[in-house]
């Protein structure tokens, strides 16, 4: 078995996708640094301090500006009254959200990845696993062998599961160092606010509690590994059921952009909670930003993803399993 | 590729495999059972931080001190900043702390708040705008011209300001505190005689107020509007243009002595 996962290992290493990915997470990584470094400068010449008090309470102010213009959708407004909340309760507690250094900048760039950008990545590399060897033909050669069809198929998925700790690690890894250079690399005991729940219109801050920065990392990269797991394992049964790497790819990439745009609008169509695409940003619950549609909460989300993917395993291993090859 | 390259990558990957798993473990420990303890307040580490050497200036108010109708979105206070930075050597620090639309019972509320104290503890200059709303209510005071109850509003609006005014002073009574008293943007209209006379006896009122005050000067803005008043006015005919603003702004930076750092 062991040596089955280290030839699938091999083979992904082979076609260099890693290094590409790792290339792409870099750029991406560059590119945000420098924009979060133009809008600390902006902000700065604004309002002529660098004290984070004052910073602060003007974004709180200009939320509430915002909140009294007409023309501004529901939805939006809610969640900016759930901002604006969980802003003054930081200010209240004199604790500074978004103190500069790498590890913030970490915070913020898994945050943003975790709904699009990283199951893009997974997926690439999830994508071809099997309906490559079909559509190549090697799968022949692989299933003439005498290991049993469903050991096969195992090594694959650890080798799906490993290679996406990998890309999880290099967007951790990268944007620490890379952000470092600019914002430093300290920041790691840097207290923060956990345990937010929405209700409603209302912050509820009854289970607030303070942790850690390096703790809070922890978290949301574990989270961010785990929906990029579930991510994985639909592609992966994708590629069992399709022998078309394109049509794999295109069918995700489909589903995860469709996901990204329902989320902004389904507050009103209640059941499509149930869809995994709508609750692929773990993080907003770690941080405490309002969910997508009412009654989403953490147990939930992380319960529909692990439902959607239990499946999308089963119907790989049996499909897999049976069917003819020829 | 050499075997140790490979055998390299598959234990980090290994190894941070096990990392993730850690942290979903404690994601669980962490969202799912909590111990339930409040947040205990980090120390008070820089909570009065020595007043720096720049010129700090605070805005407070309303949609006027925000700049609404102001395409370039600077207001008043914008000008009255950009003409302050041309006359002094300073570092000047500008914190806009109105809200659209504000009242003078909230702004009461707005400065009881821990952080907007700490700003105006710091400020070196104070500029506010206030009353507007509570006079034109969104132009529904117009209608109604009944004296007895726009008496009752304006003694309601000279309290809350002696209430604002004096939360101010208590925080810092050293900065000088520019009011900018309200003009009358329906001078135009058929009713225009009334409505005028109902603004300036508010601003009376306002003036009467402030001069109980150390350094709170009353700035009258009336005049400014009086003629063509269109001119002045931003589309929703209410609130100043560009053109209004900058001569506020103007009439403000001319009161302003700078004491230190001028040019």
């Amino acid at each position: 078995m062991i040596n089955l996962v280290y030839n699938e290992m091999l083979k992904i290493v082979r076609k260099k996708r890693l290094f590409i990915i790792a290339a792409i997470v870099a750029v991406l990584v560059s590119l945000f640094t420098y924009a979060q470094f133009k809008q600390i400068e902006t902000i700065r010449e604004r309002i002529g301090t660098t004290d984070w008090r004052t910073q602060l309470q003007q974004q709180i102010i200009d939320t509430q500006n915002r909140l009294n213009s007409t023309g501004i959708s529901e939805e939006w407004k809610k969640f900016l009254k759930i901002r604006l909340q969980q802003q003054q309760y930081y200010l209240d507690n004199d604790i500074n959200p978004m103190a500069p250094g790498a590890p913030t900048f970490m915070r913020m760039f898994i945050e943003n990845s975790i709904e699009l950008f990283l199951p893009l990545l997974v997926m690439v590399i999830a994508a071809d696993l099997v309906s490559s060897e079909a559509s190549g033909g090697t799968i022949k050669l692989l299933l003439t062998r005498p290991v049993k069809r469903w050991k096969v198929l195992m090594s694959k998925y650890i080798a799906m599961i490993l290679s996406t700790s990998f890309i999880v690690f290099s967007v951790a890894l990268l944007s620490y160092a890379i952000s470092g250079i600019v914002f430093g690399y300290g920041g790691w005991n840097l207290p923060l606010l956990t345990g937010f729940s929405v209700q409603g219109e209302e912050l509820n801050t009854t289970a607030v509690h303070l942790i850690p920065q390096w703790k809070y990392l922890l978290i949301e990269f574990g989270l961010a590994f785990f929906v990029s797991l579930v991510v994985g394992t639909l592609t992966f049964m994708l590629s069992v059921l399709i022998r078309s790497t394109a049509a794999v790819m295109g069918i995700m990439l489909a589903a995860l952009i469709s996901g990204a745009i329902l989320s902004s609008m389904v507050s009103s169509w209640e059941s499509a909670k149930y869809l995994f695409m709508v609750n692929l940003r773990l993080t907003s619950y770690v941080s405490g930003t309002a969910p997508p549609i009412d009654g989403m909460t953490l147990s939930f989300s992380m319960t529909v993803l692990a439902v959607w993917a239990l499946g999308a395993l089963i119907v790989s291993f049996y499909v897999f399993t049976k069917r003819d090859v020829y | 590729m050499s075997k140790r390259i490979i055998g390299m990558i598959v234990a980090i990957c290994a190894a941070t495999t096990l990392l993730w798993a850690i942290g979903l473990i404690v994601t669980i420990q962490d969202q799912f059972f909590y111990e339930a303890s409040s947040v205990k307040q980090p120390k008070q580490t820089t909570s009065n931080t020595k007043k720096n050497d720049a010129l700090s200036i605070v805005a407070l108010g309303d949609s006027l001190t925000r700049g609404t109708g102001d395409e370039t979105g600077k207001g008043y206070v914008g000008y009255v900043v950009d003409e302050l930075k041309k006359r002094t050597n300073q570092h000047v620090q500008f914190t806009n702390l109105a809200i659209k639309g504000q009242r003078s019972a909230q702004l009461i509320g707005q400065l009881k708040q821990k952080e907007v104290q700490r700003q105006l503890k710091e400020a070196d200059i104070i500029l506010m705008t206030i009353g507007g709303n509570d006079l034109f209510r969104g132009g529904e005071a117009l209608r109604d011209l009944s004296t007895t109850q726009l008496e009752k509003e304006k003694e309601k609006f000279a309290q809350q300001l002696r209430t604002i005014f004096q939360l101010v002073r208590t925080v810092n009574n050293e900065a000088p505190v520019f009011y900018i008293a309200l003009y009358n943007p329906f001078n135009d209209l058929d009713n225009g005689k009334e409505t005028s006379a109902v603004v300036r006896s508010w601003n009376y009122v306002a003036s009467e107020v402030a001069a109980d005050y150390q350094f709170i000067i009353c700035v009258p803005t009336y005049d400014l509007f009086e003629l063509q008043v269109n001119d002045y006015l931003y589309t929703d005919k209410f609130h100043p243009n560009k053109e209004g603003y900058k001569r506020i702004g103007e009439r403000v930076a001319s009161l302003i002595t700078l004491t230190k750092g001028e040019k």
